[in-house]
């Protein structure tokens, strides 16, 4: 069908009336005298020094145009990676601009104008990026080089004033260390899982009668929620505790990270075993006749014909499970068991939104690296024969 | 040499092959052939144990297959099916270097080995050692399937429907080759198929099955000249049967003294298609030349009738 006009792109028009609502009407930061009193917003017109407020709004109007026009998916990727190269500093550049000259008990976080106009050019990148069709090398490549911005404006200074980073450098040690903490407890209970997981696949895929329960099983444990496992486990692992004083003496506890771990393991054993067994049943039952035929004992078909046919099917449930308990591992903290959670609820009772964010924001960045890093994987891993 | 004594399978209580002899002579192709169900492939499998037998002994160059470790027996006998089941993971040279691997060769011995299999079936090594089998059509999946089955020289070949997937014109050059091959090597091949005149041309002897029993065992000349009563002579097929049988007969041995006009005929086609090309042509006769484009003599019309008439 001819098209009359100009053709506007859907998602293009949706972006750029975002960025346009953003810039214009929502507020873009944030100021508040201290720590825990209200704020009042502050227009993207009134939070930046002049020169700043063209650059930005060249951006924002660029972009946006540049969304609702041109269709080619590089340019727009360009259009939205300049619009979070300016605006990402400018937020930095606005706290300390609005910030009254010598005062440390001022805050000033970011606001919702913001946060929308890093969510549409967000999407307009993402568009692309899908349309652009990536290998997985240059996928994490992309990863890399967003990471090594954030890094760079981190290190710069550049939101310094930000209260976000206030909150941070006030607890700077006890922020890597609980970051290092959630790092090991959710890779740690998904490498437990594995271990534990894999085996048990392996059993569900040759022994028929043991599958269906051992799913259903893991099936009715994945559908509790999460704190109401971690409730279960702690009166079990207390009385270990408290009977068994090599439990006790090894860190087991009733609270704290011995159920935390236990529980994020068992949430990620469905995904990994199921998998597997998907993953083992999938591979064709004329090349495991070939593979007898030729005089393979039952191991060496499992390593070297089954294994690494299923791996990539195997390699989804683990990509699953490391996103799963990298979000889940926040709620640990509840019992004690650390984590960035910690700050999530501190922050909530205190009602202070930048300690929540402080906690959150890793999280949902850790998440999606993993996401991606995992997928680049399993494109790798079965792309020689797909 | 194999020898089948008496091999029955049962599953439950239906028999699937009952009470099988027969003997297959060493470096030649024996076709097994029926139709669907008849308990071909089961057969085939009892001879390398991929199937355990109900009853009945299997016996390779006197040695009984029971005595023999079963990886250790899979090792020394090639096996191909149909739809090759080439491992998708591994490269062409990956998958031709299987067994050499279980039996630990050292890799440049492997390495050898694959090169000059690749050249036996027609596929440059540069070109195809490091391709993965969805890169390669069937015709090459297949000679690939048929590759990785030689690898650790089988003295022995098993072939379930090896060409089973492939379109008629790859299909009777993969024959072709096979045959060529085969004679080269003086492989043992047992081969079954459910395709009459792939038995024809391929086999040495045809044993013919049905519901799970062997009802013949010959040469395709007595299976055209004297088809047991029933099932063979129905799948012989009364009409074709002079015609199979004269393709199984060369010009060369049909030459009669003398010479004719027109298109010379090669001595070594079949006397099918020399029938056909008289017809076509409009003579009762044609000249013969053999390969190096000697004259044989003449080869007629009445000649060739005279060959395919039944046998007394
Ligand atoms: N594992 C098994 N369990 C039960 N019955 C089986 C089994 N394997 C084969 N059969 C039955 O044995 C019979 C013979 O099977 P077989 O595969 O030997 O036939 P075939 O002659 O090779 O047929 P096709 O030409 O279709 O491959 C069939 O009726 C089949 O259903
Ligand atoms: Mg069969």
């Amino acid at each position: 069908m001819p098209r009359l006009g100009i053709a506007f792109d859907r998602l293009g028009s949706l972006v750029a009336a975002l960025a346009l609502f953003a810039a214009f009407v929502l507020p873009f930061v944030t100021y508040r005298a201290n720590r825990i009193v209200s704020g009042e917003p502050r227009l993207l017109l009134h939070a930046l020094p002049t020169t700043m407020i063209v650059i930005v709004l060249a951006a924002v109007i660029g972009a946006a145009w540049v969304a609702v026009l041109i269709r080619r998916p590089s340019v727009r990727l360009i259009a939205a990676a300049v619009g979070l190269v300016v605006v990402a500093p400018a937020v930095g550049l606005s706290a300390g601009f609005v910030t009254p000259a010598g005062n440390s008990f001022a805050r000033v976080s970011p606001a919702s104008g913001f946060w929308l106009l890093v969510l549409a050019f967000g999407l307009l990148a993402a568009d692309s990026l899908t349309r652009l069709r990536f290998g997985p090398w240059a996928r994490l490549a992309a990863l890399a080089v967003a990471a090594g911005a954030i890094a760079l404006l981190l290190l710069s200074g550049a939101w310094h004033d930000l209260s976000l980073l206030k909150e941070y450098a006030t607890r700077t040690d006890s922020f890597w260390r609980e970051a290092r903490h959630h790092v090991l407890l959710s890779l740690g209970s998904v490498l437990a899982a594995v271990i534990i997981g894999l085996p048990l696949g392996i059993l569900c895929h040759r022994v028929r009668v043991v599958r269906v329960p051992m799913l259903q099983v893991l099936n009715i444990l994945q559908t509790i929620p999460s704190i109401a496992l971690f409730g279960m486990l702690m009166v079990p692992l207390g009385y270990l505790a408290a009977n068994v004083p090599l439990a006790a003496a090894i860190g087991i506890r009733g609270i704290g990270t011995a159920p935390a771990f236990l529980a994020l393991v068992l949430y990620a054993l469905l995904p990994i075993v199921a998998n597997t067994v998907v993953g083992l049943d999938q591979v064709p039952a004329s090349v495991v006749d070939a593979a007898r035929g030729m005089g393979m004992s039952r191991r060496q078909r499992l390593f070297q014909v089954k294994f690494p046919l299923a791996l990539p099917v195997i390699l989804t449930g683990i990509r699953i499970v490391l996103v799963q308990n990298l979000g889940l591992a926040t709620v640990a903290a509840l019992i004690g068991g650390g984590g960035l959670g910690t700050f999530v609820f501190q922050g909530i009772g205190q009602t202070a939104m930048d300690l929540v964010l402080l906690g959150a924001i890793p999280t949902v960045g850790l998440s999606f690296a993993a996401a991606v890093i995992l997928d680049a994987i399993i494109e790798l891993a079965g792309r020689a024969h797909s | 040499m194999i020898e089948i004594q008496n091999l029955s399978k049962r599953y439950d209580d239906t028999i699937v092959v009952d009470d099988v002899s027969m003997r297959m002579e060493e470096g030649s192709i024996t076709v097994i052939v029926g139709t669907s169900g008849a308990g071909k492939s089961t057969l085939l499998r009892m001879i390398n144990r991929l199937v355990e037998p109900s009853s009945g002994r299997v016996l390779i160059d006197g040695q009984d297959t029971m005595a023999v470790p079963e990886d250790e027996l899979r090792h020394r006998i090639g096996y191909v099916i149909q739809g090759n089941g080439l491992f998708p993971h591994r490269t062409v040279a990956g998958n031709i270097a299987t067994v050499p691997r279980l039996l630990g060769w050292e890799a440049k011995r492997i390495g050898q080995r694959v090169d000059e299999l690749l050249q036996l079936f027609q596929l440059d090594p540069a070109e195809f050692a490091g391709k993965y089998p969805h890169e390669l059509s069937g015709g090459q999946q297949q000679r690939v399937g048929v590759a990785r089955a030689l690898a650790a020289r089988p003295a022995l070949l098993l072939m379930d429907e090896p060409f089973g997937a492939l379109d008629p014109v790859i299909r009777s050059k993969a024959q072709d080759d096979l045959l060529a091959i085969q004679r080269r090597l003086g492989t043992t091949v047992v081969l079954v198929t459910h395709d009459m005149e792939e038995a024809f041309r391929l086999g040495d002897k045809i044993a013919v099955m049905d519901e799970a029993r062997l009802v013949q065992y010959g040469t395709a000349a007595e299976l055209l000249t004297h088809p047991a009563e029933g099932f063979v002579e129905r799948l012989v097929g009364t009409a074709e049967r002079p015609f199979r049988l004269l393709s199984l007969t060369r010009v060369r041995d049909v030459v009669e003294p003398g010479t004719a006009d027109g298109e010379p005929l090669d001595a070594s086609i079949d006397l099918r298609e020399a029938l056909a090309r008289m017809v076509w042509v409009g003579r009762d006769a044609l000249p013969v030349l053999d390969s190096s484009g000697a004259m044989l003599g003449r080869v007629s019309i009445g000649g060739i009738l005279a060959h395919g008439r039944q046998a007394p």
